[in-house]
């Protein structure tokens, strides 16, 4: 081999109308709060991008406890999107992340369409709120219509909210479909700027001592962590063939090694999420190993690795180290 | 900081590490409890009595979360730390099984403690079974600061119960049991309105039905006590982003955080109908 000149990294990910992440590894919403929480126990600053706790119209209490509950390699969960409303949001978050240097993006939910672009529309223009990542696919929350199900419903939300906002769109789809991939063509040919895939599996988890579900209410929850990684890679990689627009990939990652997975599949960045409830530096951690690999591969770009997973059954020998 | 749901003060992150921590020793206290001593310097002298630690039982994701526990005790001059369990599950059975040597990570301190009266005061400790984990250190705490300390330690058989001679502080004991194997046969709150006669402040941990019936004494008393309590909930994360560790407390914002706002809260800010109509936090 002859000594290439070591190739410097452009660690940024774009996706689109201006949201330039300056790494492509941040942490996904519910698990990282408003950012605040965890500032005096890691270097928040380093991260690519964190997306907030989902945010509604007016404040919600959540549901009743318990809410969380482990289960072989992940955990489910019923939070019920507690959280302060975007009216707090925009006038007492926002102008804090106004100085940081890491981008906040404002996860939304809301019951409705109207709920939905009044949230976007308080956000709009506010200094500290880089982009908006809709959630149209929340199980946790007993009415409301679970626009993420179908590709038409997803997409008038998606074309409404498109409609009301000038920020950098992502949408986070739900997994709990039958073809993901129509989903995400909807919500591009819609208007956002990027998907993300995916959020939680719907899941239950029976106390045989109870005998009851663990969780109150109707018993299920999101379902996240290692558990989920095949199924979100598979999910990444169907999406990524649907559209041509950027995908966040997200997802029981836990590792670089993890995080590679998802770009070789498609993915153009990464959230961390449950991973950081067993150790509040993964997402740090994830990122400096996908760093040392891109430096070890002689990378320039992000792209360069994206969607490169051959196909199954190529010939030939394997590239690259952990490959 | 998100916003606390109720107006509770909630703890900061400012003297928390995560670090791997040296298990130096595992003693079997019989009847399933376990005391576990760690190497773990840096939290040891950042610890006050009643906050907890994240244990990671295992580098491999099954058990997925870390798993809460009370300071049993913090000797900084030793640089260890102290944890006292049951074994309820695969998290606290992978704990019991480890040996000296073996290393765990451990995030802490983490929540709100106990506080400590200002000056000498007559504190009441009341323990149920292995609620009486923050207690050693609590203990400690009360009689460095000039308190005196009546340990009332109470647990349903005596294999059960604590044993107060590895306290290392002065105290003064009431033992019960429920089959009277040791001590009074009965429960504590048989004997807890006679002590409450000479107490200034009582902390108190353990079963949430028993928490209720001492929150009911200590407010009903002659003369009022103070009671904090110290509760569990089943924990996500342990330092407030995950918002699963939801508690009820009165007033109109009726949740609290246990990993932020507590897990030690005054016995006047729980809701206690609702909390007792909760599943125990450990469900199999
Ligand atoms: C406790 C918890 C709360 C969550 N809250 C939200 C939320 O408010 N909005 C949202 O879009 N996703 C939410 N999620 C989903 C995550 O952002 C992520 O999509 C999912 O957990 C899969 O990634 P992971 O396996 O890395 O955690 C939540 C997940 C967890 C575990
Ligand atoms: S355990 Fe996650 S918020 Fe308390």
């Amino acid at each position: 081999m002859t000594a290439a000149a070591p190739a410097t990294l452009d660690p940024r990910v774009d996706l689109g109308r201006g949201l330039v992440l300056p790494n492509p590894v941040g942490v996904a919403s519910g698990t990282f709060g408003y950012g605040f929480e965890l500032e005096q126990l890691v270097d928040i600053q380093r991260l690519g991008a964190i997306f907030s706790k989902g945010t509604t119209p007016r404040s919600r209490p959540g549901n009743r406890p318990p809410r969380v509950a482990e289960t072989t390699a992940g955990m489910l969960n019923a939070i019920g999107l507690q959280n302060p409303g975007v009216e707090a949001v925009a006038s007492e978050y926002a102008p804090r992340w106004a100085g940081w240097r890491v981008p906040v993006v404002v996860n939304v939910a809301a019951e409705d369409i109207p709920g939905y672009v009044a949230v976007v529309r308080r956000l709009a223009g506010v200094p500290g709120v880089a982009g908006v990542e809709l959630n149209i696919s929340c199980p946790n929350i007993a009415h409301g219509l679970d626009f993420g199900q179908d590709p038409q419903a997803a997409a008038r939300c998606v074309e409404a909210v498109r409609r009301a906002t000038p920020a950098p769109l992502i949408v986070k789809l739900s997994p709990n479909v039958t073809d993901i991939g129509a989903v995400a063509a909807a919500v591009a040919a819609a208007g956002a700027d990027a998907v993300s895939v995916v959020n939680t599996y719907l899941g239950l988890k029976v106390s045989l001592a109870l005998r009851r579900p663990v969780l109150p209410g109707a018993g299920t929850g999101g379902l996240s962590g290692p558990a989920i990684k095949p199924l979100a890679l598979a999910a990444v990689r169907r999406v990524r063939q649907a559209v041509s627009i950027p995908v966040v990939g997200v997802g029981g990652i836990q590792t670089a090694a993890d995080a590679l997975e998802f770009f070789v599949v498609g993915a153009d960045a990464v959230q961390v999420g449950t991973a950081t409830f067993r150790n509040p530096a993964a997402a740090l951690e994830v990122l400096d190993g996908c760093l040392a690999y891109a430096a070890a591969q002689g990378l320039r770009r992000w792209t360069d690795l994206r969607a490169t997973a051959r196909p199954a059954d190529a010939p030939g020998p394997t590239v690259g180290p952990g490959a | 900081m998100s916003r606390p749901v109720a107006a509770l003060p909630a703890s900061d992150l400012g003297r928390a590490v995560d670090r791997s921590a040296r298990v130096s020793q595992v003693l079997d206290l019989g009847a399933g409890s376990w005391e576990l001593t760690l190497e773990c310097p840096e939290i040891a002298t950042r610890a006050r009595p009643g906050e907890f630690l994240q244990v990671q039982v295992d580098p491999a994701p099954v058990p997925l979360l870390r798993r809460p526990f009370s300071v049993c005790r913090a000797d900084p001059a030793a640089g260890t730390l102290g944890i006292y369990f049951g074994v309820t599950g695969i998290g606290t059975a992978r704990l019991a099984g480890l040996t000296v040597g073996d290393e765990v990570r451990v995030l802490g301190p983490l929540g709100r403690g106990y506080s400590l009266p200002p000056g000498p005061a007559r504190a009441l400790c009341v323990a149920g079974g292995l609620g009486a984990a923050p207690f050693p250190f609590l203990a400690r705490a009360l009689s460095a600061a000039g308190a005196t300390v009546h340990w009332l330690n109470g647990a349903a058989t005596a294999g059960r119960l604590y044993p107060v001679e590895r306290l290392g502080a002065p105290v003064d004991v009431t033992v019960v049991t429920q089959d009277g194997s040791r001590g009074v046969r009965g429960v504590v709150t048989d004997v807890l309105p006679d002590l409450l006669t000479a107490a200034d402040r009582v902390y108190a941990c353990g079963p949430n039905p028993m928490l209720a019936a001492v929150a009911a004494l200590c407010a009903s008393a002659p003369t009022p006590v103070a009671l904090e309590v110290s509760l569990e909930a089943p924990m996500g994360c342990g330092f407030g982003t995950c918002l699963g560790c939801a508690l009820p407390v009165g007033g109109p914002e009726a949740l609290a955080l246990c990993c932020r706002q507590g897990p030690v809260l005054a016995a006047e800010a729980v809701d206690w109908p609702a909390l007792l109509a909760l599943p125990p936090a450990h469900v199999a």
